[in-house]
């Protein structure tokens, strides 16, 4: 029995189980069930090789609420939430996928299946102060949307503070348990399950940390109505032997490491404070220990101009940081800068409108025009971007027009357009929508590449019925991308998203 | 536009587009345009009051209270609180008695048409049949009935007061806090007919009602000394008040609040954790929900997030029109951040890859490529001149990352023995052009410690570089 098979056998079992569930008692059942086919073609900036994108994404949601009984919103509950997916792409070659082919693409799967989160969740045990969360999950925090197999327990106190720990394996492509992405990883590592190569067979392609153990700590202020804050410390362990030898098949040495290393070790804090007259300060801070610097750093101060205006400016910065296996980290040297300023402005319950522009600039040590001649990396040069963003919705809960545009332009080169989109609901189960859109780009480093591209997309959907399938429907979307760089491009896209509530 | 027929494609595409939303309801700002309950509004819904008698929290022009929470109301009705609270000293409970015994948001707190009766000579007992005292002005039905015709008669228009979306206990405010009806329907009694606006704002409820305290925690109940305690100021009030937001939110079977209702979505208020998901929100919602991820779950499931964080459907709102063709420029501008949501190595090399636009890749996909970035002698040789790729590295690696894995920097950065042309390796010893940042040999003990791995790959472990950082 083929892997795929394996785990289209197991899909099929899971939805089977579902379906039969029986009905609910004291607890709830939800499950949904999404499936997406996306059909398009896209090339290589020189024409060939072309590839034929046939994607099929299959997602399957299972909640279960209020295991413990009748619900109570003040008193104990526990719930499990999973979430399957299987994203297959068609169009691959299988030559692509065979080991020693010259067309072979190290880690390229044609239909990967994803447990992309399933835990048990208790929440306002021991009166209230304790929670907890059993299985794969994500961590949404200042240091990233982040996912790990393990336990998670937050302790609320009474004097406002919250105490998070944590501790598991990170959610890798691979390895134990299995059916994960590589989406969670740090960047900067190209990495997989190397069963089956020879050492000297894509060096480069590293054996996959088959465990990465993973821990976290997190306090929480909360409460006070105007301040809420939050300080999270992350560490992930890479283990196992890895390759140092990048050119091994040309004949350099052979080194391995062995042994415990830091993937990333990093702490975050983050800081709202805000009354609901005047406005709010928003910050956060990000810094990375295994690279010694502040990789991040946000700060944005909105005013509240009366309830219909919000007026702000916002300060980021942001450095790349890696993997701590990647020596990527050690050619990263400068950050991007951000600061903005932005309106946002609502002129009726319906109809809202914001803008945003400013300045993004990105530095270098020392400077370019000079450096041949006199390299002094200790100076800075500053390339400066202008960057604006402005968007407009009218939306009556039925019908919704929607006007967006905006883009960034430097030395570099440029990306400008806007974009008009409608969404129109003919009765309780039909629904259509139209996008225009034009964009204008221009890459300095590739003007053969610049191009004025207009597309559109014309889309409608239905509801399936009123009660069982009232919060299903099944969409169809084409688009047509129109540019001298490809020509034409389609893409046709069917959605078709299935949710019952017992 | 290069070219005239995709002009003129787009002119026509527009004009359908603008044709097709002609009927929807005009773009007008102003006050809620809810279509009207049958019954039709014969009065405005929301008052002109002076914002002083308007209730706590309110501002002079924020449309009232939220339609979603208190939907659109009908009141047809000629009245004077004024004149009944001030003029002939009634109490608020006189008539709505039952404000203090009323424990769901559900029960109307509206008088019977019956309680006018004893005053004004009239007999509501049979709606069908209500009987008047014609002999005194306050006695006919259209003294209080806006639009009423005599040629129709006991044909009036309805009152139509639809039930909020929210959980509200009046006793428990009002008899067990001791709070006084103005303190959420603000000077009822300076006014004549009290509408809409006179329903109250969450900026006043999460005076009491902390944001972000008591998550659901079980509470014990509040002694005689502390109800007496209670009704002697905000603070004790605050005590007991859970901030949960399910504690006046409507909500799901899963506990999550309910959003969807026919008189509206439900949206935060851009002063409630300053998340107005105002239409630049997408770009701003990092900070809230780094800040704050549970505020964010209380009404989406991880799944709303997962749908562009790790999606597999591209989200047009991040990347419009051809995105594929004007990706590489956005990521060098890292406008909109590719770390978001691509994990470089996974996502954007396989890509590059298989398209044969990465520098190390397959064998196959590199026939017939051209060159991707400019001339070598500009690019990446020596002396390093204004074109040089350095400085693109420098500006923002992670675009780099996408497309070159180590061995393609090594090969010129690695010093002798290991990385580039190894001794082994025909074309001689590598360069050992430092890549390193300003300010690194403070820093490369420490990293060298936690991880030796990049350390190694490029150089030996005897190299002099190495041995000073250790």
């Amino acid at each position: 029995m083929s892997g795929r098979a394996v785990k289209l056998g197991l899909l099929a079992g899971v939805a089977s189980c579902v379906c039969l569930a029986a009905p609910a008692r004291a607890y709830e059942t939800e499950v949904d069930a999404s499936i997406a086919a996306q059909y398009y073609t896209l090339s290589s900036p020189w024409g060939a090789p072309q590839l034929r994108r046939r994607r099929y994404t299959e997602t399957l949601g299972l909640a279960v609420w209020n295991i413990q009984g009748q619900a109570d919103p003040r008193g104990p509950r526990l719930s499990f939430q999973s979430r399957l997916r299987l994203d297959a792409d068609f169009g691959q070659s299988s030559a692509e996928r065979t080991i020693g082919d010259p067309q072979y693409i190290p880690g390229l799967e044609q239909a990967p299946l994803d447990l992309m989160y399933a835990y048990l969740e208790g929440q306002r045990y021991l009166d209230g102060y304790l929670s907890f969360k059993l299985g794969r999950q994500y961590v949404f925090d200042t240091l990233g949307f982040w996912s790990f197999d393990g336990g998670l327990v937050t302790l609320s106190t009474p004097a406002h503070l919250l105490f998070e720990a944590y501790a598991g394996l990170e959610q890798r492509g691979g390895g134990l348990p299995t059916f994960g992405t590589r989406r969670f990883e740090a960047q900067g590592v190209y990495r997989g399950d190397r069963n089956g190569f020879d050492p000297a067979y894509y060096p480069l392609f590293l054996e996959e940390s088959k465990v990465a153990p993973a821990a976290g700590l997190a306090i929480e202020a909360s409460g006070f109505g105007v301040l809420h804050s939050r300080l999270s410390y992350r560490k992930v362990i890479n283990r196992d032997e890895v390759n140092v030898s990048p050119f091994l098949d040309l004949g350099d040495g052979q080194f391995f490491l062995k042994g415990n290393r830091t993937s990333s070790e990093r702490l975050g804090y983050s800081l709202r404070a805000g009354s609901a007259t005047i406005g709010a300060f928003n910050g956060s801070v990000v810094y990375d220990f295994y690279n010694q610097i502040f990789s991040q750093f946000a700060l944005s101060a909105d005013a509240y101009l009366g309830s219909r205006v919000t007026t702000g400016l916002s300060f980021d910065r942001y450095t790349p940081t890696f993997d701590g296996d990647s020596i990527f980290n050690w050619f990263s040297h400068s950050p991007t800068t951000s600061a903005l300023a932005r309106a946002d402005v609502r002129f009726s319950r319906r109809l809202s409108a914001s803008l945003s522009g400013g300045v993004r600039w990105f530095e270098t040590e020392g400077l370019s025009q000079e450096y041949a001649a006199k390299p002094e990396p200790d100076q800075t040069e500053r390339l400066f971007d202008l960057a604006l963003d402005g968007g407009a919705r009218y939306d009556d809960g039925r019908d919704s027009l929607a006007l967006r545009g905006g883009g960034e332009t430097g030395k570099r080169g440029h990306r400008l357009g806007g974009d008009i989109s409608a969404r129109r609901r003919f009765s309780a189960r039909y629904d259509g929508m139209c996008l225009l859109s034009l964009w204008d780009w221009s890459d300095a480093l590739r003007p053969d590449r610049d191009a004025t591209s207009f597309a559109y997309v014309l889309g409608a959907g239905v509801t399936p019925g009123p009660n069982f399938f009232a919060r299903s429907r099944f969409g169809l979307e084409l688009s047509h991308d129109m540019n001298r760089v490809v020509g034409q491009r389609f893409r046709a896209l069917l959605t078709l998203d299935l949710t019952v509530l017992k | 536009m290069k070219s005239r027929p995709d002009l003129l494609l787009l002119l026509t595409l527009l004009s359908a587009l603008v044709a097709w939303c002609g009927d929807t309801p005009a773009l007008a700002g102003g006050k809620s345009a809810t279509p009207a309950p049958s019954g039709s509004l014969s009065r405005p819904s929301l008052s002109d009051a002076p914002n002083a008698l308007r209730p706590p929290g309110s501002l002079p022009d924020d449309g009232g209270p939220s339609p979603v929470v208190f939907p659109e109301q009908a009141i047809p009705l000629r009245f004077s609180h004024q004149k009944h609270v001030k003029q002939l000293g009634m109490s608020c409970t006189t008539c709505h008695g039952a404000a203090k015994t009323s424990q769901t948001a559900a029960e109307s707190l509206l008088p019977p048409a019956t309680r006018c009766d004893g005053c004004h000579g009239t007999n509501h007992r049979n709606l069908s049949a209500v009987t008047t005292d014609e002999a005194r002005p306050l006695g006919q039905c259209s003294a209080c009935h806006v639009g009423y015709d005599p040629k129709r008669p006991n044909v009036v228009a309805r009152v139509l007061v639809p039930k909020p979306n929210l959980r509200f206990n009046h006793r428990a405010h009002v008899v067990g806090q001791g709070m006084a009806c103005a303190r959420c329907h603000g000077k009822v009694e300076e006014l004549a007919l009290a509408t809409r606006d006179q329903l109250p704002r969450m900026k006043e409820c999460v005076t009491c009602h902390l944001l972000g305290s008591s998550e659901g925690r079980s509470r014990p109940p509040a002694s005689a000394a502390s109800k007496a305690k209670a009704k002697a100021g905000r603070s004790a009030a605050r005590a007991k008040a859970s901030g949960a937001c399910t504690t006046c939110h409507l909500s799901e079977p899963n506990g999550m609040l309910t959003t969807a209702f026919k008189s509206g979505k439900l949206l935060p208020p851009p002063w409630l954790h300053d998340a107005g998901h105002g239409a630049d929100f997408i770009e701003r919602h990092k900070l809230v929900a780094g800040d704050d991820s549970k505020f964010c779950a209380s009404c989406h499931q991880e799944r709303f997030c997962v749908g562009c964080h790790d999606g597999n459907v591209r989200p047009r709102r991040i990347h419009p029109n051809d995105f594929l063709s004007q990706h590489p420029v956005a990521a060098r501008q890292d406008n909109p951040r590719c770390t978001s949501c691509h994990q470089q190595q996974s996502f954007c090399l396989t890509c590059h890859q298989r398209t044969g636009v990465a520098m190390s890749g397959p064998i196959g996909n590199m026939a017939g490529r051209g060159r991707f970035h400019p001339p070598q002698s500009m690019w990446t040789d020596p002396p390093r001149s204004a074109s040089h790729h350095a400085w693109e590295a420098e500006r923002n690696l992670n675009a780099c990352v996408s497309c070159h894995q180590e061995r393609d920097c090594a090969l010129c950065h690695a010093t002798r023995g290991v990385g580039g042309r190894g001794p082994n390796i025909g074309g001689g010893a590598g360069q050992g052009v430092n890549p390193h940042p300003v300010g690194f040999s403070g820093r490369c003990q420490q990293a060298l410690r936690q991880n030796a791995r990049p350390c190694l790959t490029c150089h030996l472990p005897n190299d002099q570089d190495l041995q000073r950082c250790r």
